[in-house]
C-alpha cells in the first residue's frame, strides 16, 4: 500500500497540461486497450454492475420479492424459479446477491470518494504549502500507517452515539448505521492517497505555468483546482480504483465481526458471513457471495494495474 | 544518528501518550460500562451490587480522573488487572504474544521466501506466461476475504481429507514439537496465501524498475557478465524498497492477525485486543493496543535505519 | 502368495492405523464450547460456560436433576418443612425467618484429599455477605443472616425471610484454600484479584467435584481429570477436555473432522438450527438429543408507544404472529410455542391461561375494531391518517433472530402492521436499549430462568429499571400490576407447593390476558454427541448436565 504509490507518482507528473490532453488519453486509452486482463477486467466489472442494477427489473419480471420469507421453501436448490435457489429464510438467493451488490458496490464507492477527498485534500496542503504544514500533515499521515487500525475502527464502530449527544431516534437509526460504516472504511484508506497526491503536487507545483500563475497573483486554491488538480489525476484514478476493492473486502472483515451493513439489507459481506455459519450443510450460500467478492476485486485490482501500466509513459510495451 | 535515534523514540512515546488518552476516551463513549457488561449475562444483578462493584473497579469516577490514575499506574510500572481474565494485564499478554508470534514468524518467513522466489520469476519477463500466472495468484490472495479462505482450508483440509487438525493450538499433555507444527499448519497457510499475493507485487514492482535501470540495461546490451551477475546485481537494488515494507509489516504482525486466529482458534494478539474491547476491558485494551503500536513504530524507525544501511545515497538529518 | 500376504499384512495395518486414534480416544472426551470462562471461581461474574465447566469439578449443595426435581448433590437429605430440617421461626424484630439444617455427605473431599466441612460452608457464606470482595454472584447465600456450625457435616442457616427457595444452596469454597487469601485482601476488590481460582486454578484443594482441573490455558482449553479422592461414581474418563472455537462454522468443521467428540447445547455451542442441518447431513453418524429448557425467547412491546397501548393492537399483534409455523419450520416444532414465561415443564404451569392461535381474519378484525384501516400501501392507517407502523429490534448479528425476524415482518405485513426492523449489538440493544427502555416498539431476546425462580426481575414494580435505582432490574416492559406485585412477594414465600401452584397460576393468567410480551416459543438445547457416550443426561436448565458428567462414559 504504501510503496505502490511511489512509480504512480513520478509517473503522474509526465503529464503536460495543454490542448494535447485528448490525445494523451486516446493513447492511454489505446494502451489499455492492448492490455488483455484490463479490458476483460472493465468487462467482468461492467456486467457485475449490471447484474447489480437488474435487481428491481429482474423482481418485476418474474413476480418475486427478495425480501419475501417462506418458510416452505428453505434452502430449496437452483429452479426455474429459483435460479440460484432460497436462503434460510426461503428469499431468492438471485435477488438478494443483486441487492446486497448494489450495498457493497456502494459502500465501496462512498468510502473511496470520501477517503479520496480527504486524502487528495490534505495531500495538496501538504504538497502545495510545504514546510511545518507539510510536516504536520505528513506525521499525522504516518502516525496513522502506524496505528493498528482493526481494534481501532471496532472500538470506533461501537462508541455510543447518544454519549456524543445524539438524540437516540438519530443514533440508532438504519441511515445513520450505513453512513457510520462508510466513515469508519474512508477513515482507513486516505493515507495512501494522500501520499501520492502530495508527491505528485511537489513535483508539478515548480513548473513554469504554475509560477507564472502565482506570480500573476492568482488565489492558491485556484492554482490548486486549475493547474495541480488535473496534473496529479493520473495516479488518484490509480489508487481510487484499488482502494475500491481493498474497501469492498473490509467490508466484509466487518461484516464477519459484526460491525457491517445490518441485516436484513443484505450485502455480500453480510451474506457471506451469515452463509458461514452452515457453511458445512448448505455451502452454495457461502459461495456465490464470496465468489461474487472476489470476482469483483480481483477485477478491480487487475484494472487498477492495467491502468497504471497504461498511463506510465516509462512502460513501452 | 544517536540524535535521530532519541528524537524518534521521544516522537514515539509522544504518538503512545496521545494514544492511550485517545482509547481511553474513546472506550469510554462505548455503551455501558464494565459493569454493565458483567450485568448482561446476569440480569438477577441487583442495584445495590453494581453500585458495589463500581465502586470497587473506580467507576463511579469521571472518565478522566481514571485515566489520569490509570496512567500513574502505569508510568509506575503496574500494568494493571485485566478485569475478565482475573489475572495481571502483562500474564495475558505474555502468552497471546508468544502464540501470534509462533503463527506470523512461520507465516512472514514464508510469505517472504516465497514472495521473492515468484516476484523475481515474474519480474525477468512481464507480461510472459510466468507473470502472467504470478500476477493472478498475487491478485487472488489480495482479493480473497481471508474469512472465506479459511473457511475452504478447513472444509478441505480438516473435514474433507482429515490431513491436518482444523484448528487450536495442540492438546495440553503432549505439547510435542511436531503436534504444533500440525495445528498451525493451516492458519500458517491462510496467512501466507494471503500475504505472498501483496508482497509479491512489491518485489515484481521493485525488481521490474530496478531491471530497467541504466546500469544493468548496459550491462545486458553489452553482453558482459553473466545473467546470474546482473541478477544478483539488480535483486541487491531491488531489495531496498522491499526490506523497506518488510520492516514496517514486521511492526503490524505484532497486533495479531484477528480473522485468522478467530478462524483457527488461536488465542493471539488480535484476538485478546478484540475480546477485551468488546468486553470493556479497559486495562488488557490499552495495553494491548499501546503495545501494537510500539512494535510498528519502532518497525518504522527500523525500516528507516536499515534504509540507510542499504543505500549509503541516503542519510539521515 | 508372499504378495498377498503382504497385500494383507498392509490391510491389517491400516485398519489398525484408522483404529488406533479412535481406540485412544475412548478414555478421553473432548467437548468443543464456543465460549470460555473468564475465571473458574463460583461467585464472580455469572457466566453459562462458567456454570458448565464448574459442573465437572465443583459440586453444589443442591440442584434440580433432568427431570426438574431439586435433589441433594453434597448434602445427605434435601432440608425439608415436613421432615423438620426446615422451620419457620420468629425473628426479634417481629417478622417471620427460617431455620434451615443442612447436612454435609461425610465422605465429600477435595481433591488434594481434606475432607469438605461446615467450615468451608461458612466460609463461602462469610466472604459472600463482603461487599469487599468483589462478587456479582453471591445472591444464593446472602439469603442467610447466620451460620451456625453443629458439628463438621452438619450446619444451621438462619433466612431473615421465609422464602420458598430455602432448600436450593450453591457450590461451597475451600476454607483451607481461600481462607489464607482471602484474610490477606486488605482493599475492596483485593481478593477476587488474588483468589486461587484465578492465579492458580490447577490448585486440586479448589475442586469437590467427580473431576478436578488439571490444565487451564486461558483462551484455549480447560482439561479436567479425575478427582483422586472423589467417593461417588466413579468417573468414566481419563481426561476430559473443554476446547474453545469460538466460530461456530470453525466449531462444526472441528466436529466432523473427529477433532473435537461433542458440543454440548447448554448455549456454549451451536445453535438448534445448525445442529438440525448437521442431522439432516449426518443423520448416523452422531447422537442428537433436544431437550427442552428454560431459555424464553420473547418480544417485549414498548407501554410507552400510543400504538401498542391499545391491547387489542397487541392481541392483533400475537393472533397475526404464526408462532406455530415458525417453530414447525425453523425447528422442526422442537421448540414449544410459550403461551406465558414459565414453561410447561415447570412444576408451577397451568394451561388455564388464553392461548392465541394463529388467526389473521380475528387479528384483523380486531384491528378494524381498533379504528385502523388498511391504506393504498397495504399498511393500516386510523382516523387521523397516522400508519400502524412499529419498529423492530433485536440482538444485530444473531442469525437465527434475524430469521424470526424477517419471518414474523412478513406476518405482520398480511395483518396490515408495519415493522421496520431495527437491530444493534447485543451490547448496545442490553447495555442502553432495554435498560433504558429506549426502544421503540418491539424488541425480541431470550432469558433463561432457574427452575422455580420468582418472576421478581422482570415482572415486578420494583424492578422497572430507572435513573434512580442506577438501571437496576430487568422489567424491561414497564410492568406495573399491583396484583402481580402481591402474588411475587405471596408466591416467594409459599413453601405449600399447591399453594404457590394457585398463585402462579394467577401470575400466568393476569400476564397472557394484559399481554405485556408477546411469548415466542421456549428454546431447546441441541446436543450432539458421539454414539459411544453412554449416560448423557442433560437437564434442560441452568444446572447443567456436567454436574452429572460422573456418569458420562464410553460404551465398550
Amino acid at each position: 500500500m504504501t510503496t505502490l504509490d511511489k512509480p504512480m507518482a513520478q509517473g503522474g507528473h509526465a503529464q503536460p497540461n495543454s490542448a494535447d490532453t485528448q490525445s494523451i488519453w486516446a493513447l492511454r486509452w489505446r494502451r489499455f486497450r492492448g492490455h488483455r486482463t484490463g479490458v476483460a477486467s472493465l468487462v467482468v466489472l461492467a456486467l457485475l454492475i449490471v447484474f447489480c442494477l437488474m435487481a428491481g427489473p429482474l423482481e418485476a419480471w418474474r413476480g418475486i420479492d427478495a425480501t419475501q420469507t417462506d418458510l416452505f421453501k428453505r434452502y430449496l436448490p437452483i429452479s426455474a424459479e429459483h435460479w440460484l435457489g432460497t436462503d434460510d429464510a426461503g428469499r431468492d438467493v438471485l435477488a438478494r446477491l443483486m441487492y446486497g451488490g448494489q450495498v457493497s458496490l456502494l459502500v465501496g464507492l462512498l468510502a473511496t470518494i470520501i477517503g479520496g477527498v480527504f486524502g487528495v485534500s490534505l495531500g495538496l496542503l501538504a504538497g502545495y504549502y510545504g514546510g511545518r504544514l507539510d510536516n504536520a500533515l505528513m506525521r499525522l499521515t504516518d502516525g496513522m500507517i502506524a496505528l493498528p487500525l482493526l481494534p481501532l475502527l471496532i472500538v470506533l464502530g461501537a462508541v455510543d452515539l447518544t454519549k456524543l449527544g445524539f438524540s437516540t431516534e438519530a443514533a440508532h437509526s438504519q441511515s445513520v448505521a450505513f453512513w457510520r460504516i462508510i466513515l469508519i472504511i474512508a477513515l482507513v484508506d486516505w493515507t495512501a492517497i494522500a501520499r501520492i497526491v502530495r508527491a505528485a503536487t511537489l513535483s508539478v507545483k515548480e513548473r513554469d505555468y504554475v509560477s507564472a500563475a502565482r506570480g500573476s497573483g492568482a488565489n492558491a486554491l485556484y492554482i490548486m483546482a486549475r493547474h495541480i488538480l488535473p496534473n496529479t489525476i493520473t495516479p488518484i484514478i490509480v489508487a481510487f480504483t484499488l482502494t475500491v476493492g481493498r474497501v469492498i473486502l473490509f467490508e466484509s472483515v466487518l461484516s464477519f465481526l459484526g460491525f457491517g451493513i445490518v441485516p436484513p439489507t443484505p450485502s455480500w459481506g453480510n451474506m457471506l458471513n451469515n452463509a458461514q455459519e452452515l457453511v458445512t450443510t448448505a455451502p452454495a450460500l457461502a459461495i456465490y457471495p464470496g465468489l461474487l467478492i472476489f470476482v469483483t476485486v480481483i477485477a478491480v485490482n487487475f484494472l487498477g494495474d492495467a491502468m497504471q501500466h497504461a498511463f506510465d509513459p516509462r512502460s513501452e510495451k | 544518528m544517536a540524535s535521530f535515534i532519541t528524537r524518534r523514540l521521544l516522537q514515539t512515546f509522544v504518538v503512545l501518550l496521545v494514544m492511550s488518552f485517545v482509547i481511553y476516551g474513546l472506550m469510554g463513549l462505548m455503551p455501558g460500562d464494565p459493569v454493565d457488561v458483567m450485568a448482561a449475562s446476569q440480569p438477577g444483578m441487583t442495584p445495590e451490587v453494581m453500585a458495589n462493584l463500581r465502586a470497587i473497579y473506580g467507576l463511579d469516577q469521571p472518565l478522566m480522573v481514571r485515566y489520569a490514575r490509570w496512567l500513574m499506574a502505569v508510568m509506575s510500572g503496574d500494568f494493571g488487572f485485566s478485569r475478565t481474565h482475573a489475572r495481571p494485564v502483562l500474564e495475558v499478554l505474555t502468552p497471546a504474544l508468544l502464540q501470534t508470534c509462533k503463527l506470523m514468524l512461520a507465516s512472514f518467513t514464508l510469505s517472504v521466501i516465497l514472495s521473492l522466489i515468484l516476484g523475481v520469476s515474474s519480474a525477468l519477463k512481464p507480461g510472459g506466461w510466468v507473470d502472467g500466472f504470478v500476477s493472478l495468484f498475487a491478485f487472488a490472495g489480495i482479493s480473497v476475504p481471508i474469512f472465506w479462505l479459511a473457511l475452504v482450508l478447513i472444509l478441505t483440509f480438516a473435514v474433507g481429507l482429515q490431513w491436518l487438525p482444523a484448528s487450536g493450538m495442540g492438546q495440553v499433555g503432549d505439547f510435542g514439537f511436531w503436534d504444533q507444527v500440525r495445528h498451525l499448519t493451516l492458519p500458517v497457510l491462510a496467512l501466507t496465501l494471503a500475504n505472498t499475493g501483496q508482497f509479491t507485487r512489491y518485489v515484481r514492482a521493485a525488481m521490474i524498475e530496478t531491471l530497467q535501470m541504466d546500469f544493468v540495461r548496459t550491462a545486458r546490451a553489452k553482453g558482459s557478465g553473466s545473467r546470474r551477475v546482473i541478477f544478483v546485481h539488480a535483486l541487491r537494488n531491488a531489495m531496498v524498497p522491499f526490506v523497506t515494507i518488510m520492516a514496517l509489516s514486521f511492526g503490524s504482525l505484532f497486533s495479531g492477525a484477528l480473522v485468522t486466529e478467530t478462524m483457527f482458534a488461536q488465542m493471539g494478539m488480535g484476538k485478546m485486543i478484540y475480546d477485551s474491547i468488546l468486553s470493556n476491558d479497559f486495562n488488557l485494551a490499552l495495553i494491548g493496543l499501546l503495545f501494537a503500536t510500539f512494535t510498528t513504530l519502532m518497525a518504522n524507525l527500523l525500516a528507516d535505519l536499515a534504509y540507510v544501511a542499504l543505500d549509503p545515497r541516503i542519510r539521515l538529518e | 502368495m508372499i504378495f498377498r500376504t503382504t497385500l494383507a499384512a498392509l490391510g491389517v495395518a491400516g485398519l489398525m492405523m484408522t483404529a488406533a486414534p479412535a481406540q485412544a480416544a475412548k478414555d478421553q472426551l473432548t467437548i468443543g464450547v464456543a465460549q470460555f470462562p473468564s475465571t473458574l471461581h463460583p461467585n464472580i461474574d455469572a457466566e453459562v460456560i462458567k456454570s458448565y465447566t464448574l459442573g465437572f469439578v465443583i459440586r453444589n449443595i443442591t440442584a434440580f436433576d433432568k427431570d426438574w426435581k431439586n435433589t441433594c448433590l453434597s448434602c445427605t437429605e434435601l432440608p425439608s418443612v415436613k421432615n423438620g430440617t426446615a422451620k419457620i421461626i420468629d425473628l426479634p424484630n417481629g417478622g417471620k425467618g427460617m431455620e434451615v439444617t443442612i447436612k454435609l455427605k461425610p465422605d465429600l473431599k477435595w481433591a488434594d484429599g481434606k475432607p469438605v466441612t461446615t467450615k468451608d460452608l461458612e466460609f463461602t457464606w462469610r466472604i459472600a455477605r463482603d461487599p469487599k470482595t468483589g462478587f456479582s454472584n453471591s445472591q444464593p447465600w446472602t439469603r442467610a443472616v447466620k451460620v451456625d456450625i453443629v458439628d463438621a457435616t452438619t450446619a444451621v442457616l438462619t433466612l431473615d425471610k421465609v422464602l420458598s427457595s430455602y432448600n436450593e444452596w450453591d457450590q461451597i469454597l475451600p476454607e483451607h484454600i481461600e481462607g489464607p487469601v482471602y484474610e490477606k485482601a486488605k482493599e475492596a476488590g483485593d481478593y477476587v484479584k488474588q483468589t486461587t481460582y484465578a492465579r492458580n486454578p490447577t490448585t486440586p484443594g479448589l475442586y469437590n467435584g467427580p473431576y478436578m482441573v488439571t490444565g487451564y490455558t486461558s483462551g484455549s482449553q480447560v482439561v479436567l481429570e479425575p478427582n483422586p479422592y472423589w467417593a461417588g461414581t466413579k468417573p468414566g474418563f481419563k481426561r476430559i477436555i473443554l476446547k474453545l472455537i469460538e466460530n461456530t462454522a470453525a466449531l462444526q468443521a472441528n466436529l466432523l473432522s473427529g477433532d473435537v467428540d461433542m458440543i454440548g447445547g447448554e448455549g456454549v455451542g451451536l445453535s438448534i438450527d445448525q445442529v438440525l442441518e448437521l442431522r439432516k447431513q449426518h443423520p448416523d453418524r452422531f447422537e442428537y438429543l433436544f431437550k427442552p429448557s428454560l431459555n424464553y425467547e420473547h418480544i417485549d412491546l414498548q407501554n410507552g408507544n400510543p400504538l401498542l397501548k391499545d391491547l387489542r393492537v397487541r392481541q392483533a399483534l400475537i393472533y397475526s404472529a404464526d408462532r406455530k409455523t415458525l417453530t414447525d419450520r425453523l425447528f422442526q416444532g422442537l421448540q414449544p410455542v410459550a403461551d406465558t414465561w414459565v414453561n410447561p415443564l415447570s412444576a408451577n404451569f397451568t394451561k388455564d391461561t388464553l392461548h392465541y392461535p394463529f388467526d389473521l381474519a380475528k387479528a384483523k378484525a380486531l384491528l378494524a375494531e381498533a379504528g385502523w384501516k388498511p391504506g393504498p400501501d397495504g399498511i393500516c392507517r386510523d382516523a387521523a391518517g397516522t400508519r400502524l407502523s412499529l419498529e423492530f429490534g433485536t440482538t444485530a448479528g444473531n442469525r437465527l433472530r434475524e430469521l424470526q425476524q424477517a419471518v414474523l415482518q412478513n406476518n405482520w405485513k398480511a395483518a396490515c402492521i408495519e415493522v421496520r426492523i431495527k437491530n444493534e449489538p447485543a451490547r448496545t440493544f442490553f447495555g442502553e436499549t432495554m435498560k433504558k427502555r429506549t426502544y421503540g416498539g418491539l424488541a425480541m431476546y431470550a432469558w433463561s430462568s432457574s427452575v422455580t425462580e420468582s418472576p421478581r426481575r422482570t415482572l415486578a414494580s420494583d424492578n422497572i429499571p430507572t435513573e434512580a435505582n442506577g438501571w437496576g432490574g430487568a422489567n424491561y416492559i414497564n410492568f406495573s400490576n399491583s396484583r402481580m406485585d402481591e402474588l411475587i412477594t405471596k408466591a416467594e414465600s409459599a413453601l405449600d407447593p399447591e399453594e404457590a401452584k394457585a398463585l402462579w397460576a394467577e401470575m400466568e393468567q393476569i400476564y397472557a390476558k394484559e399481554l405485556p410480551v408477546i411469548p415466542l416459543f421456549f428454546r431447546s438445547e441441541a446436543h450432539v454427541y458421539p454414539k459411544w457416550l453412554k449416560g448423557y443426561e442433560p437437564t434442560g436448565h441452568g444446572h447443567y448436565g456436567s454436574m452429572f458428567s460422573e456418569n458420562w462414559r464410553a460404551a465398550e
